[in-house]
């Protein structure tokens, strides 16, 4: 699946424009379309003790989300880009979803600044419950702030795969982005008990077959034109994924979320969300391809 | 036989708004929601004149514009952009699909920046359509 289109969720974050702007690169692969999202709290707006909902209030920050995003959509249009917007008052979650689904958005990006001392803007339900949602792949942003440059998150991802069917999707998601990517490194957290064998051989073995596994996905990239480097781990999935990050220079942590039941459980649910929590890089979550998980 | 103008709007105020003068000119008005629903219009419909927004969900007035304007039967269809995106924007973004490679389209005659008066949206509609 190409990238063509983006649902670039904001609250208008200081420099989120420039992490947009990082983005642009995929326009090298297929990207044409961006389209803005903002989501007016409901709570901003209605409910108020003895006011009920509040119409002005809603015009009024509509009308405020109205002028930032003609801004930002003048500049991309004279890039020669196609851009759409959405400014919808509801729970974030559902209108997210809802906006993804009627645009047929490739990829769904996610604000989250932690750094600077502003308050962390999606909690961790809500991007579980947007990635739980999502037939699309769903990036959460990071930037670090005015003095860091607000590197293109493709440029050197880090996947981490667990041969399931997210990653087998998340392989095919970034096949096709070689004209952006420059360099890959997949890495694959190998699980203690697969360890547990009788001698020291049963063990290299183990180890020797997943080696070639991630030699021959590696081949599956470099036959693409994309420089890929294989990496086995053992331990504790999260932490070593940031940590083999963190070692590659990677610009962002690639993983694949399965909710198929009875497959690779200790993928399921935990694993993205605590790679997310422990990182300070952009990561992008990959979903079980729709067909793989409707049958 | 009434001339029929198709509002393109994803703003149901501006759309309500539109339709009212449009009404009081004594034309028929017809809406779609963005620039997809108003192909599928302008080819279902054949409106006189196309009151087009430019920044919409699906499609924008953009891309819509340049699809009027580089189909044949569609092209005599005379069209009015209606927008809070600057004119000289709408101009640059043209530029920049010609230089990707698309066909060359003329610039609008009429384009309009929101919030327009009334008066001055009747006026523009009359000196069109008559």
């Amino acid at each position: 699946m190409d990238i063509r289109k983006i649902l670039f969720v904001t609250q208008f974050e200081e420099l989120w424009f420039d992490a947009l702007q990082s983005l642009l690169d995929l326009r090298r692969a297929a990207l044409e379309h961006v389209v803005f999202v903002n989501v007016i709290e409901r709570e901003k707006v209605t409910m108020h003790r003895g006011t009920g909902y509040q119409k002005r209030e809603a015009m009024r920050l509509r009308e405020k989300a109205n002028i930032h995003f003609i801004n930002w959509a003048e500049a991309l249009f004279e890039q020669g880009l196609e851009v759409g917007v959405y400014i919808v008052v509801g729970a974030l979650v559902t209108r997210v979803v809802e906006a993804a689904a009627k645009e047929e958005a490739d990829l769904i990006v996610l604000g989250d600044r932690r750094q600077g001392g502003l308050k962390q803007f999606y909690a961790g339900e809500e991007l579980a419950e947007i990635v739980r949602r999502s037939r699309v792949p769903v990036m959460l942003y990071r930037y670090a702030g005015a003095r860091h440059e607000a590197l293109p998150p493709f440029q050197r991802p880090l996947l981490a795969t667990d041969w399931g069917p997210a990653s087998r999707n998340a392989v095919a998601y970034l096949r096709r982005l070689q004209a952006v990517i420059e360099e890959i490194n997949v890495v694959h957290v190998a699980d203690e008990r697969q360890l547990r064998g009788d001698s020291a051989m049963t063990i290299q073995k183990t180890r020797k077959d997943e080696r070639a596994r991630l030699e021959a996905l590696c081949e599956q990239f470099e036959g693409d034109g994309i420089p890929a480097r294989a990496h086995l781990v053992v331990g504790e999935p999260a932490d070593l994924i940031v940590k083999a990050a963190r070692q590659c220079q990677a610009t962002m942590i690639v993983s694949g979320i399965s909710t198929r039941r009875g497959f690779g459980a200790r993928w399921r649910g935990g694993t993205y969300r605590a790679i997310a929590d422990k990182t300070d890089l952009t990561t992008l979550i990959v979903p079980v391809p729709a067909t793989a998980e409707d049958r | 036989m009434t001339k029929k103008v198709l509002v393109v709007d994803d703003d149901p105020d501006v759309r309500l708004f539109n339709i009212t003068v449009i009404e009081e000119c004594g034309y028929s008005a017809l809406e779609a929601e963005n620039g997809e629903e108003g192909l599928a219009k302008v080819k279902q419909e054949r409106p006189d004149l196309v009151l087009l927004d430019v920044l919409m969900p699906r499609q924008s007035g953009i891309r819509l514009y340049r699809e009027l304007k580089t189909d044949p039967a569609l092209k005599q269809i005379r069209v009015v952009l209606l927008s809070g995106i600057a004119e000289k924007t709408f101009l640059r973004s043209q530029k920049a699909l010609t230089e990707f490679g698309g066909a060359a389209v003329p610039e609008p005659e009429h384009y309009l920046e929101k919030p327009v008066e009334p008066e001055k949206l009747a006026r523009t509609l009359k000196q069109i359509l008559g």
